[in-house]
């Protein structure tokens, strides 16, 4: 019996012996490995979603602010069936399972520790289902997210939107990471490095059904960079309100003449950016990209019109620079001339003429058989030439992106782009010297032409941007250096502005533009959208729009102009009659504003959409 | 009946090794269960030192009383004991999905605690009256006895503590003499039987555990999750642990039931291999200390109750430590001595008091 205690002794030794070890192991050996695992077990990580920086227009009034929204991700860290928390989620938060699943399957492969987004901008019926469910749903967080909200919706081409990143974008800029949001378009996307800001993030103690328990270390998100825009608040509303009362689609652009600060941007239709802030629904997206109107076609800047008779006076500067003419040249108008075999139109309804003009008046009455008798003179290829030294037919470089290049033709560009290398005809000088033919141009490098030959010959450079602060202060952006600078000559600058200056005030077609003692100056502009023989051809067997499209372009006042712009009126029919409005109204708010009056109300334009054109 | 010169022979050291490992155990029951965002201490602790409290009781009386007067009196308690389990059995409060208990006012009653005392008393009467070496009758009788509150308990069902009876039955028939062809014949039937077992007698939950225990890491959230948090628990822990009340695994509860089944994982984390050595240390003493009482026995009953009784505990303690490192199959099996639970603990300490009793009447008649 006592051999038996001591065997069992001995047993017993053993074992503790066997345990001591085992401890020993777990406990020094692989230490390291377990502590790791401890800790991952109980801590994470969450991003703190740094806020977008604020934008404000030029008097500093916020345009562009951040709302707090709530999203719902899925935390994959320590999550023990993914299949489950899906179904469990999707059913938490009313989505459709298979919805949830691709969003889940598209993140795969990123870290665990980022959050998965499921749903952004959650309702508060969808957060307090997530909390009611927290207990099965351990893995399942709630961020904070700062939201974009834009206060004035219309300017929504200036703005842009925001979205989720791409995930090329992701792959190319190491500083992106996937799930961010950047903005995808306007000043969102162009500022996006200066607007975003770094995210922060928060460690924290979780318990095994992932409850918070506490904060271990945070580091605060950096938001973004603010800006200040060359906007006009004001100004924007009032061109907004004026469109919005003639009933027309179109585009416009306000610029300071001698900056080529842009006061106020619109493209209408807009689309609201708000929809994008918190990602867009598939049924608004696809409503925006199938739109037969296109909302999302900034016109601004990738929209291309002929642009009728507003193109008169840069065959104007061209034939007075080169001194083919002087603004004493005078032509007889009988209502049409004859080229090249060919007999073309003057501007006047039943082939009246408008009798022996001199430039000013030719500017005036829009005199085509005046500017087809220089345009003929001065030869395509000086009006191509000075036709791009006012801005049209290139790329103003406006900070926006995505901008389009119009066209101003020439015999290089026609032998390019034709196959069989056309050479030019001259009898499409004459069409060109009125604004029709190839010429297509861009509303802002209208703006810029008009800019030009309100400030004496320098392309400016339109811009947004005005000042940045960085945290510490306003600083000033700088100023983009101009496209180009030529000095025009005082014959030049005299004659056109004369001209200019009688369409609204004379007997001209601008009238509708007229601020007693403002001398605004402008001119108009009607272009085809079709040829005569097309218009009677297709008359009734198409539902495309076919009326003419509105120009009006401007500066005021004549003398040491203070603002500048070029108003498209899409199937507008006569820009004096639906263009000048708009840019009336425009004007009446800046010189009211300036001078400290009450600005106008509201205006109610004539011209109401459906109105055939002139 | 308490003679008064039997107080110089209490094994003080024993007895102070058993209150340094309730003292360690209560600590780390504090550790786990109080929350500290509330003020005051937490229940579960408050009713584990009433628990030692009255376990400290029972171990009077239980010394206090010759141990001889218990065997002679064996029958009756272990027919008493068959009784509390069928009653058990038919009227117990059923809790997560077992009837184990006897609800009383302060705590639930745990008969199959005490079925290790009844079956110790028992056996040791039983082989301790035998002259010479069991033989095979022998060996059924004893084995019947143990089967019979064995069976019992694994209805409830808990197969846990069932199986901490068997230790009992192997350790005094070893002792008792019984041959070793005879114990090599019983491993050969287990190991038989095992199939059949794994085929029909087991659950399908015992099943995956032990499937799971081969491999953890094939259902690592599920019932591998346990095992492998253990590990981690225990491995996190290093040489001196971090700290009292400063442990993330039992904490913040990513060991279930770290109060209890896991409360060796807790003091590994808590106090490293350090306190680990410290509790193995006195577990061991404690264990050699009562084979020691074993030894010195003044008959053959003494030592065989006393065996009975270690058997029981050490099969616990070594198995509990085992899983609680993740090394064995997570089983519902308290560690004796520091694990939460009233029964338990007054059970076993009045089985240590039976211990003091046998020793210190190693010199009366």
């Amino acid at each position: 019996m006592k051999a038996r205690l001591s065997i069992i002794r001995y047993v017993v030794v053993a074992l503790f012996s066997l345990l001591t070890a085992s401890f020993w192991a777990l406990q020094m050996l692989q230490h390291a490995k377990y502590q790791e695992l401890a800790d991952s077990n109980h801590q994470r990580t969450l991003p703190l979603r740094a806020p977008r920086g604020l934008v404000f227009d030029r008097d500093g009034r916020a345009i562009v602010v951040n709302r707090g929204s709530s999203s719902v991700s899925i935390l994959r860290e320590h999550t023990k069936d993914l299949n489950q928390t899906i179904r469990l989620l999707a059913s938490v938060l009313s989505l459709d399972e298979a919805e949830v699943r691709a969003v889940v399957d598209r993140h795969r492969r990123e870290p665990a520790y980022r959050p998965i987004t499921i749903l952004q901008d959650a309702s508060l019926p969808q957060l307090s289902a997530v909390m009611a469910h927290r207990l099965e749903l351990p893995d399942v967080v709630v961020e904070q997210v700062p939201t974009r909200r834009y206060l004035d919706t219309a300017a929504a081409h200036v703005f842009g939107y925001v979205g989720e990143v791409s995930d090329k974008d992701v792959a190319e800029d190491e500083s992106l990471h996937s799930g961010d949001i950047v903005g995808q378009s306007g000043i969102e996307k162009i500022y996006n490095g200066l607007l975003m800001g770094v995210d922060g993030a928060r460690r924290v103690v979780v318990n095994s059904v992932g409850r918070e328990m506490r904060t271990l270390e945070e580091e605060p998100p950096t938001p973004g960079k603010r800006l200040q825009l060359t906007i006009d608040a004001d100004l924007q509303k009032a061109l907004q309100d004026a469109f919005a009362a003639s009933g027309f689609n179109g585009a416009s652009v306000i610029l300071e003449p001698r900056s080529g600060e842009v006061l106020a941007f619109t493209s209408v239709p807009a689309y609201d950016p708000n929809d994008f802030a918190a990602g867009i629904d598939r049924a608004t997206w696809s409503s925006l990209n199938t739109d037969q109107l296109k909302p999302l076609q900034n016109r601004t800047i990738q929209g291309r019109y002929s642009p009728g008779s507003t193109f008169k006076m840069a065959v104007a500067a061209a034939a007075l620079e080169e001194g083919v003419i002087t603004p004493d040249f005078k032509v007889s108008c009988p209502g049409h001339a004859v080229y090249y075999g060919r007999s073309f139109q003057c501007s006047l309804p039943n082939g009246r003429g408008h009798g022996v003009m001199d430039l000013r008046h030719a500017i005036e009455k829009s005199c085509n058989v005046y500017f087809y008798a220089v345009g003929n003179m001065v030869g395509i290829d000086k009006i191509h030439k000075w036709a791009s030294l006012l801005g049209l037919g290139e790329k103003t470089g406006i900070d926006l992106p995505n901008e389009l290049q119009g066209l101003v033709p020439s015999p290089e560009w026609k032998r390019a782009a034709t196959r069989t290398h056309e050479k030019w005809y001259a009898g499409e000088t004459i069409s060109v010297s009125i604004g029709q033919g190839a010429v297509s141009l861009t509303p802002i490098s209208q703006a810029v032409y008009i800019s030009t030959l309100a400030n004496g010959g320098t392309r400016v450079t339109p811009h947004l941007l005005k000042s940045i602060d960085d945290g510490g202060g306003w600083t000033p952006a700088k100023v983009p250096a101009p496209k180009s600078q030529v000095t025009l000559k005082q014959e030049t600058i005299e004659a056109i502005r004369d001209g200019m200056w009688l369409v609204v005030n004379g007997t001209g077609t601008g009238g509708r533009a007229r601020m007693a003692g403002y001398d605004v100056s402008g001119k108009t502009g009607t272009a085809q959208v079709i040829s005569n023989e097309g218009l009677r051809a297709a008359r009734g067997r198409t539902d495309r729009d076919l009326r003419d499209n509105g120009w009006f372009v401007f500066f005021a006042p004549r003398e040491n102009p203070r603002i500048a712009g070029a108003v498209f009126v899409e199937h507008g029919g006569h820009g004096g009659v639906t263009a000048a409005p708009i840019a009336r109204h425009v004007l009446e708010t800046f010189f009211a504003k300036r001078e400290g009056r009450p600005l106008p109300p509201k205006p109610v334009i004539q011209g109401a959409p459906g109105a055939p054109g002139t | 009946m308490f003679e008064r010169r039997l107080y110089f022979h209490i094994d003080w050291a024993l007895l102070a090794a058993i209150l340094a490992l309730c003292a360690l155990g209560a600590a780390m029951i504090y550790s786990t269960t109080s929350d500290p965002t509330h003020a005051g201490t937490s229940r579960l602790f408050t009713t584990q030192l009433y628990a030692i409290a009255i376990g400290l009781v029972m171990m009077v009386v239980m010394m206090t009383i010759d141990y001889r007067a218990f065997t002679d009196k064996s029958h009756l308690i272990y027919i008493a004991l068959l009784g509390l389990l069928l009653y058990v059995m038919f009227f117990g409060m059923v809790q997560m999905g077992a009837r184990r208990w006897i609800p009383l006012r302060v705590f639930n009653l745990q008969p199959s605690e005490f079925a290790k005392i009844g079956v110790a008393l028992v056996l040791a009467k039983f082989f301790g009256e035998n002259r010479g070496a069991p033989g095979p009758l022998d060996l059924a009788i004893g084995g019947a006895l143990t089967a019979i509150p064995f069976l019992l308990i694994v209805k409830e069902p808990d197969l846990g503590t069932a199986v901490t009876l068997l230790p009992i039955f192997l350790a005094v028939a070893y002792l008792a003499g019984m041959q070793m062809r005879i114990l090599g014949i019983l491993c050969l039937c287990a190991l038989l039987a095992a199939p059949f077992a794994w085929k029909f007698a087991m659950k399908d939950y015992q099943k995956q555990r032990i499937s799971t225990f081969l491999d953890p890491s094939q259902d690592a959230k599920g019932a591998g999750y346990q095992q492998i948090q253990a590990r981690v628990t225990v491995g996190s822990g290093g040489l001196t642990g971090k700290g009292f009340r400063q442990g993330t695994q039992g904490q913040l509860r990513f060991l279930p039931v770290a109060h209890n089944d896991f409360i060796f994982s807790v003091l590994a984390e808590e106090q490293g291999f350090a306190g680990v050595s410290v509790a193995l240390g006195l577990y061991l003493f404690v264990i050699l200390r009562t084979l020691e009482a074993a030894r010195l026995a003044k008959d053959r009953l003494g030592s065989y109750l006393v065996l009975g009784v270690l058997a029981s505990f050490t099969f616990q303690v070594v198995y509990n430590i085992t899983m609680s490192a993740g090394l064995a199959p997570v089983k519902g099996l308290t560690l004796p001595l520091m694990s939460y639970g009233g029964s338990s603990m007054i059970a076993t300490l009045a089985a240590f008091g039976l211990v003091l009793n046998v020793r210190m009447r190693r010199f009366t008649n």
